[in-house]
């Protein structure tokens, strides 16, 4: 309060108060007349030891003709408005036209130093934020401290309680918060520098304030939440993408990735098609000796494609699986009598467990078995799909007989076709595709158990898109 | 009055035929041990005088005078156990006299040349051989299981033809079962033996490791698949034993072993190829194979109890010298509280140790064969985790001075290691103990338990109204103290302690067995539980048994012999206490799904998970 009265009368002094009107906006009902603002002065005088002039330490808004007691309602950040390109010329290209960090730094001190008075600052602002992405510096956290350092500082802090109440120089903190947003939208996390200009600038009472404290507070809690982290930075390589997608749908660290296929080179005349076409297989060895004990004359089926999102990138995949026996032809694993040469592998007991121990899932494998709940995966992998009529898209029965050996006896049954699409959601018409479209929300990823209840939907529904040639 | 008179006179009478009766229950068949210990009925607890038979003072006798004039360990100078171990081999003037004293045939029979020694004997021998590791590990590789499975499965001619030669030690044996794919599993055994065209001869091919005595031997007994033509005519893989010698050409051997303790033994690689064994070789019966690798195994245990005590004694006597010379803050150090706790600790654990061994040791040597391998497995896992602790503790006791070469300790050290991983490793001989004991109490079970599962209602109430008996505070009674009990009275809150123990782990595991039944097989942290109790079980029995004779019998300082049992099965009353309450199914000391749930995390990512404590998300 004292603070406010004093910048008010110092500006009084300095002749401002005269030549244009003070920016009382946030301060309402503080009625001023010369003699009171006198009285005051010398009241403080004493108190407050001298400061050095700072200049005209009104706000930009103090420059608009249309200032007036009452707060405006926030400009919405972040608008496109024409006038604003008056510093645009501050962003233009170096001469080797190369865009980074150091040029972007440039542009900004070049703005503190041709503005002392730092007009138009908030324009600066915005016109910064939308060029970070250019720059390439929309993660870096010590550029959004640069940008908050263009504000002039004390100068929009709240000094009284009615400055807090009320939104105080309402275009500076939607500035502030915007700066704010972007960095939140970046996933970049505010250190205590940025809390310290914060402070310095707007004051702990204020807007940008609160969205640091939350930023502050929520960020550390969602930073780790997704427990199958996908790096920031995809890899570029589409054969690269396709096993870190692999990786991600099969936890077994024993699991190899295997590329079955690479893509053809670029400059290839075959390639009529620009999307590339590989196949990139994983296969755990649980799956290999599930494989290896598979009995030829039973059907194994190539499902897919389904789609798995990994950040802004899409990724198609198939799966190669068979039904579970029937449980009369299953064949009870027996334990050999001479194994253990220390301990008895089993006990001669009658009894087993009772129930209030058994904590399996009581599953009905009933004679009426649909093909949902009776399969189970031999393998997994990303497909590559362009080819249309490519002999593995559907779900389509393949005896054993009908591929070549080489492909499903050797120990690399490819699974997996792989191809990858980038760019936007491909045109999503089956129910499959759907199902996946809303589990793979970008940024996410499947778990085995979604996985599940997507290829019992699409095992229906394929069946129909067979019928049905897109 | 008269009444009274007669019943005394009675039970005098009676007591003879009860002395008999319980004589006859210790033969130590691993069934009387879990009848009494499930039906909480029975009894099992051997007599005063059961530790030590007839041949057991004789055998101690006889063996001192040769520990005399033996080459041994801490008697004669000449053995140098630092130089056996930094050098990583014994001398050969020390292997001869050891040769000259029929220390490699001790067990042999004497119409083969061997010294035809009793277990008791053989064990009491154990404890002065125990003072250097590698020479006992030598000796332990070539009789206790090299030659073994010639005396246990050998026909007449195989024993003529080879026991002479190795009881003089002549020849060395050695025991080779053990494959890089091959530890305990014995499907996995690769080695194979096919027959020759003119079936005279087995062609033996394949490669064993860890052969404790592979580059010194002459004799193998080796164990490899043959094809076995089956009852029903399939042809099926099964494991034969033979016996291989050097001369039959194809044997070559890797170089020794780099290891960590028992440097002086000599441990490598056996590689077979081609070896023609002639068809008389084989050991026991073609396909046989299995059963001899088992009994051959289950029969070697028991020494180690008396061993590692032996060595433990040696132990105490270097430590207590050491704590009483060092002087610290104008004390010595025997005069601190922790030091003195550590010293009350090795006495209890190779008093224990040596009560078992013994008992054990008698009990084989009881006429007919008994089957004493649970009771063997037991000592051996107990004395293998005391001999860690205790010789960690002593290590302690010498501080710095510990960790130096100028002492022993942290040769024994080294050399105690190895005690809990050979002949079959701690963890699998408490499978082994466990389950051996849980089948044989399912059995005695069955019927109880089926009528349960099936809901019967007179069993159920049964069941209930004891249960309910039990949890009011029941004192039980096994007749183990009083007029005509076996345990003295100044032990029978020891024995006390042992009979609610009993009962109350007999009704645990008829619990259990009505939880799990036969699955219990997977149920590894309960079984692993179940032989912890058994085993501190076994320990509270012989060491009630053997104070009580040293009591009865008015051996010196028996008052310090009741201390040590007191302690123990003090202590082990609360450790079986705490783990039958782990073993209740909620209970809050359970934490076996927490452990399972850490561990599969831990497992599916091959590495710690934690984040540093320096980590931050801002």
């Amino acid at each position: 309060m004292r603070q406010l009265r004093l910048r008010e009368i110092r500006a009084f002094y300095h002749g401002h108060a005269a030549s244009r009107p003070l920016d009382w906006n946030s301060t309402p009902g503080l009625s001023l007349s010369p003699k009171g603002v006198k009285i005051l002065a010398a009241s403080l005088r004493a108190a407050v030891p001298p400061q050095a002039p700072r200049g005209l330490r009104c706000s930009a808004a103090a420059h608009n003709p249309d200032s007036s007691l009452v707060p405006r309602p926030p400009e919405p950040p972040r608008r496109p408005v024409k006038a604003l390109a008056v510093h645009e010329e501050l962003f233009r290209p170096a001469l080797d036209g190369t865009r980074d960090k150091a040029n972007f730094v440039r542009a900004v001190q070049n703005f503190a130093e041709y503005n002392v008075h730092k007009r138009g600052h908030v324009d600066f602002i915005y016109l910064a934020l939308r060029k970070m992405r250019e720059y390439g510096v929309e993660r870096d956290l010590s550029v959004y401290n640069l940008l908050l350092d263009v504000f002039p500082k004390e100068v929009f802090r709240p000094r009284n309680i009615f400055h807090s109440i009320f939104l105080h120089y309402p275009r500076q903190q939607e500035c502030g918060i915007a700066v704010l947003e972007q960095m939140e939208n970046h996933g970049v996390m505010p250190n205590n520098e940025t809390e310290f200009l914060l402070v310095q600038i707007f004051g702990r009472k204020s807007y940008p304030m609160l969205k640091l404290v939350r930023m502050k507070l929520w960020f550390t809690r969602f930073k780790n939440i997704n427990p199958f982290p996908v790096p920031r930075d995809l890899p570029q390589d589409p054969v690269d993408l396709a096993s870190l997608a692999l990786r991600h749908m099969e936890p077994d660290l024993s699991a190899r990735v295997t590329t079955y296929q690479m893509p053809l080179p670029k400059d290839s005349p075959d390639t009529m098609d620009p999307t590339e076409t590989h196949i990139v297989g994983i296969q755990s060895p649980e799956q290999q000796s599930a494989l290896a004990r598979h009995d030829p004359a039973r059907p194994i089926f190539v499902e897919g494609p389904f789609s798995l999102w990994l950040r802004d990138k899409c990724v198609y995949y198939h799966i190669l699986r068979a039904d579970l026996l029937p449980p009369e032809e299953r064949e009870v694993e027996e334990i050999p009598e001479e194994w253990n040469l220390y301990y008895p592998m089993q006990l001669d007991l009658a009894y087993g467990r009772s129930s209030w121990d058994d904590y399996k899932f009581d599953i009905d494998e009933g004679k009426n078995r649909d093909r949902s709940n009776s399969e189970h995966c031999m393998g997994r992998g990303a497909a590559s799909m362009k080819a249309r009529n490519s002999p593995l898209r559907g779900s389509r029965p393949i005896s054993p007989l009908s591929l070549p050996p080489s492909n499903i006896c050797g120990t690399s049954l490819c699974w997996l076709l792989g191809m990858t699409r980038t760019g936007p959601v491909p045109p999503l018409r089956s129910l499959v595709e759907q199902t996946c479209y809303i589990l793979g929300v970008p940024g996410r990823r499947y778990t085995t158990q979604s996985l599940v209840g997507v290829r019992r939907i699409s095992s229906g529904t394929l069946k129909n898109q067979e019928a049905s040639p897109r | 009055m008269a009444s009274s008179a007669a019943r005394g006179r009675r039970a005098v009478i009676e007591a003879p035929g009860r002395q008999q009766q319980r004589q006859e229950r210790l033969s130590g068949q691993h069934e009387r041990l879990w009848a009494f210990l499930v039906l909480g009925g029975g009894a099992l607890l051997p007599r005063p005088s059961g530790l030590h038979r007839e041949p057991a003072p004789a055998a101690h006798q006889s063996a001192e005078p040769s520990f005399r004039q033996g080459p041994l360990p801490g008697q004669d100078p000449e053995v140098d156990s630092r130089k056996i171990d930094q050098e990583g081999r014994i001398p050969d003037e020390t292997l001869e006299k050891l040769k000259s004293l029929g220390l490699f045939g001790t067990q042999v029979p004497e119409e083969y040349g061997g010294l035809g020694l009793s277990n008791t004997m053989y064990a009491r021998l154990g404890e002065v051989i125990g003072l250097d590791a590698s020479i006992a590990v030598t000796l332990a590789a070539h009789q206790a299981i090299g030659l073994k499975g010639i005396i246990l499965a050998g026909s007449k001619e195989q024993k003529a033809r080879y026991l002479p030669r190795l009881a003089s030690g002549e020849h060395v044996a050695a025991f080779c079962l053990t494959e890089p794919a091959s530890g305990s599993d014995a499907a996995s055994i690769r080695t194979r033996a096919t027959l020759s065209a003119d079936k005279r001869h087995y062609i033996l091919n394949g490669a064993k490791v860890w052969i404790t005595n592979g580059g010194l031997a002459n004799v193998f007994t080796v164990f490899a698949k043959t094809e076995v033509v089956d009852s029903d005519g399939s042809v099926k893989d099964k494991i034969t034993a033979f016996i291989v010698e050097r001369d039959f050409g194809g044997v070559t051997n890797g170089k020794p072993e780099d290891k960590m303790g028992i440097r002086g033994s000599n441990t490598c690689e056996v590689h077979f190829e081609n070896t023609r064994v002639p068809v008389e070789n084989v050991l026991g019966e073609v396909g046989g194979g299995f059963k001899v690798a088992m009994n051959i195994l289950n029969s070697g245990r028991f020494s180690m109890g008396s061993t590692v005590a032996g060595m433990l004694k040696k132990l105490i006597e270097m430590t207590a010298e050491y704590a009483c010379t060092r002087r610290q803050f104008g004390r010595s150090l025997s005069e601190f509280g922790l030091i003195q706790e550590k010293f009350a600790l090795m006495a209890q654990k190779a008093y224990v140790m040596e009560s078992m061994a013994y008992l054990t040791a008698a009990m084989l040597d009881a006429p007919g064969f008994p089957d004493c391998s649970i009771e063997a497995a037991m000592v051996k896992v107990f004395s293998s985790e005391g001999a860690w602790t205790c010789v960690s503790e002593a290590l302690q006791v010498l501080g710095g001075a510990g960790y130096v070469r100028d002492y022993p300790h942290e040769r024994l050290l080294r050399d105690s290691r190895i005690l809990l991983i050979f002949e079959g490793t701690n963890e699998i001989l408490r499978m082994y103990i466990a389950l051996t004991g849980l089948q044989h109490a399912g059995r005695i079970l069955t019927a109880r338990v089926n009528e349960l599962k099936r809901g019967n209602v007179t069993t159920i109430m049964e069941t209930v109204g004891q249960r309910l008996r039990d949890s009011l505070g029941r004192t039980v009674d096994l007749g183990l103290t009083g007029k005509l009990g076996v345990v003295h009275p100044s032990l029978a809150d020891g024995a006390h302690k042992l009979e609610e123990n009993v009962y109350y782990f007999g009704r645990s595991v008829e619990t259990l067995l009505l939880r799990f039944g036969k699955t219990i097989v997977e149920e590894q942290l309960v079984l692993k539980r179940v032989a912890n109790v058994l085993i501190n079980l076994y320990g509270m029995a012989a060491v009630l048994s053997r104070a009580s004779r040293s009591i009865r019998l008015g051996l010196r300082d028996h008052d310090h012999e009741v201390l040590l049992a007191s302690i123990f099965c003090s202590e082990a009353y609360h450790q079986n206490l705490f783990t039958l309450s782990q073993l209740d199914k909620h209970s809050p000391e359970n934490l076996d799904e927490l452990l399972k749930k850490v561990s599969q995390q831990i497992l599916e990512k091959r590495a710690y998970i934690c984040t540093h404590p320096l980590d931050r998300t801002s």
